[in-house]
């Protein structure tokens, strides 16, 4: 028995990832509507601390970062890494308790932000014993990983594989240093950076997370679904390894583009920027590639729902992807940063990028999971109008607020008095919270009929058995 | 042109711009029976169309001010605003060559007729609902024009995912990756129309910043 199991793909933890996956998309999306709610009627936290903004927001970005998104990550990579190197998970019990203690992390984990916790560095809120939890699953993801390819049945490395193995090793790298401090109690630590070396640490940390986990590894996801999807291989593989090597080059500079005006040396912001305008080239050559592969399958949108997902994401990501390099030139930055112009860019890559691939690859591996049919293609379809919608209303909202935003507060009179005043400038702004609000619930909607779609597929049917099919000798690695 | 005259005709007659408004597929219909001359459909059509957004936005903005959230308008020296406004027609110009370009530049990748002037024939009537809706432009009211602008935006979309399949005779499988591919070069052509707004107003022109 144990004999057999081991040429069986393990994908009972890959279907439980995509629950947990699910499940933290709507507590996370339900906690930005809500966030979305106290912006306009701030009473809504009914004066108690835990539902407060600043508590609740770490929990939604928190939640959509690391329980949403790595979810799906670790689901995806579990699945691609069996299938591209024709072997079943290396320690698969290792898998089920990276799976299993990922959310329990998460769970504790935003229960100590609702409870005050917070380190107060953005994306990186946990406090020091979720830090060392987090290293060591993500050790343990790595040695699932890069053990499964280890153990591989065919020579080449799959793309895919490399992006996601770029996003363990980098996370793992900048988790560590960014999270080093000294702890002073159970729940509490100071960082072992200060001042403005701690600002690039955490920017560092904070735009390569946006890099290496929110672009890295769903273009892993990308990389290896849409050829899926399509049914053939991608357009340009060699274009593929080309924008993988000038994507984790060019990115790792970008992060002081955080930090314009700020006090932190000028080259190293103009490096920042300069570092953000070349990463467009990987960018687009990556979004050219699966524009281009999905270009020659069209007639697999006849029956597929879930490729238009992959369709629109591509869309979104060349939006994300130009706007990011755009917003970090100076010239722009000084008016669209701390404007809501910000929240628009990072939703135009949550919702358009990281949202829309997954969901179209949450519906293209649910049905083969369990060797069934998609319980409902119309809902997919109603889905993804919603989806389109949603994210639409929510980046334009916040492009009208954020422009808005910049040009109030920088206004000026005759001598060089600020025009407005800062309440008055918040106060006018509930209109376009509404838009965002309405948004929100939009996409929020869309994403429950996925759950529920998602739900029925699955329903009372276990995994499917799946063996890794023959290697051509040419291909294939001998042990 | 009507249906009877079909085949090759050099150009194609207002009727069917407008009707895109009520009939959009009928009227891409009679657009794909044509291969309409670009310049006829540039100086009889879209020259206009284009010229709509500025003219309201200068009149709106001489008149009112523009009214970014705050209680006072922000008003401009006549002379900027005629410079703002002409940038912006040379900026819609720009963006109609260019997005038919690239539309007919994609032609062969979503196996599309690839004559120029359909492409920008088919770009001026997917602009065509965002150039009326510019009337919005005469009270420059900044959420005035985001509720009059996101439903206008919606119906254009739908136009560009309608439209391209008919009038470019290519599958509607096809047609919907060639759109999405055109909506994100859309995405990105208005998010730098932001972007060089805010240079622009750093180096200077527009209102008075203290940058």
């Amino acid at each position: 028995m144990e004999a057999a199991n081991d040429k069986v793909y393990h994908d009972n933890v890959v279907i439980r990832l995509i629950q947990f996956s699910v499940i933290w998309a709507l507590v996370a999306m339900l906690g930005g509507v809500w966030l979305a709610a106290e912006l306009i009627w701030p009473g809504l936290d009914f004066g108690q601390y835990w539902l407060s903004y600043g508590r609740l927001r770490p929990l939604h970005t928190n939640g959509v970062i690391f329980g949403f998104g790595v979810s799906a990550l670790m689901a995806t990579a579990f699945y691609s890494v069996q299938r591209t190197s024709h072997a079943p998970l290396f320690l698969p019990r290792l898998a089920w308790f990276c799976c299993c203690a990922w959310q329990l992390i998460v769970l504790l984990g935003g229960l100590s932000l609702l409870a005050g916790y917070n380190t107060s560095k953005e994306y990186a809120e946990l406090e020091w014993p979720f830090d060392i939890a987090i290293a060591i699953v993500w050790v343990c993801f790595a040695v699932v990983f890069f053990g499964t390819i280890a153990v591989r049945r065919i020579r080449p490395i799959y793309i895919s594989n490399w992006f996601y193995g770029a996003l363990i090793i980098v996370i793992a790298m900048l988790h560590i240093v960014n999270s080093l401090a000294l702890p002073v109690s159970p729940m509490r630590s100071y960082s072992l950076f200060a001042g403005a070396q701690d600002a690039v640490v955490q920017w560092w940390y904070g735009h390569n997370a946006v890099g290496f986990l929110l672009t890295g590894g769903f273009l892993g996801m990308l990389y290896y679904f849409l050829p899926k999807h399509a049914g053939r291989p991608i357009w340009s593989y060699r274009l593929s390894v080309l924008a993988f090597w000038a994507f984790v080059y060019s990115y790792i500079w970008a992060g002081p583009h955080h930090l314009h005006y700020n006090s932190v040396p000028e080259w190293v912001q103009s490096l920042g920027m300069v570092m953000s305008v070349v990463l467009l080239a990987p960018s687009w050559a990556t979004m050219v590639n699966g524009i281009m592969t999905v270009s020659t399958a069209w007639e697999k949108l006849r029956t597929d729902p879930a490729l238009k997902f992959i369709v629109l994401s591509l869309a979104f990501y060349g939006l994300a992807t130009f706007e990011g390099p755009m917003m970090s030139i100076r010239s722009v930055n000084v008016v669209s940063h701390f404007t809501d112009w910000t929240i628009g860019h990072v939703h135009s890559g949550a919702l358009g990028w990281n949202a829309m691939i997954t969901y179209g690859t949450f519906y293209f591996m649910a049905p083969r999971l369990v060797g069934g049919e998609l319980y409902s293609s119309r809902l997919a379809n109603l889905h993804f109008w919603l989806a389109l919608g949603g994210t639409m209303l929510y980046i334009v909202s916040m492009w009208a607020a954020g422009v808005s935003q910049g040009l109030l507060w920088l206004s000026v009179d005759e001598i060089g008095e600020l025009s407005f005043d800062f309440r008055d400038i918040m106060a006018s702004m509930a209109p376009y919270y509404i838009l965002r609000l309405v948004a929100g619930m939009v996409f929020l909607a869309g994403t429950m009929l996925m759950a529920y779609n998602l739900y029925m597929t699955v329903r009372g049917r276990p995994a499917q058995r799946v063996t890794p099919p023959a290697v051509a000798p040419a291909y294939g690695v001998s042990r | 042109m009507s249906a009877s005259t079909g085949g090759m005709n050099s150009s194609i007659q207002p009727y069917p711009l407008l009707r895109s408004l009520y009939q959009p597929v009928a009227a891409f219909e009679e657009l794909s029976r044509g291969e309409p001359n670009p310049l006829a459909v540039f100086l009889r059509y879209s020259l206009w169309l284009l010229l709509l957004p500025p003219a309201f936005a200068l009149i709106g903005g001489a008149n009112f001010g523009w009214r970014v959230g705050a209680q006072q308008p922000l008003f401009l020296p006549p002379g900027e605003l005629w410079l703002i406004s002409a940038g912006y027609f040379l900026v819609l110009v720009f963006g109609l060559f260019s997005t038919a370009l690239i539309s007919r530049w994609m032609a062969a990748t979503y196996a599309a007729n690839a004559s120029f002037g359909r492409h920008l024939a088919l770009i001026t009537i997917v602009g065509e609902p965002l150039a009326a809706a510019s009337v919005a432009h005469l009270f420059p009211d900044v959420l005035v024009q985001v509720l009059v602008l996101i439903p206008t935006a919606i119906w254009s979309m739908r136009l560009l995912y309608m439209g391209i399949p008919i009038a470019l005779e290519t599958p509607p499988e096809r047609g919907m990756l060639m759109a999405s591919s055109l909506l994100a070069w859309l995405l990105v052509a208005v998010v730098s129309l932001l972007g060089v707004s805010m240079t622009l107003w750093v180096m200077g022109t527009g209102p008075l910043l203290g940058v």
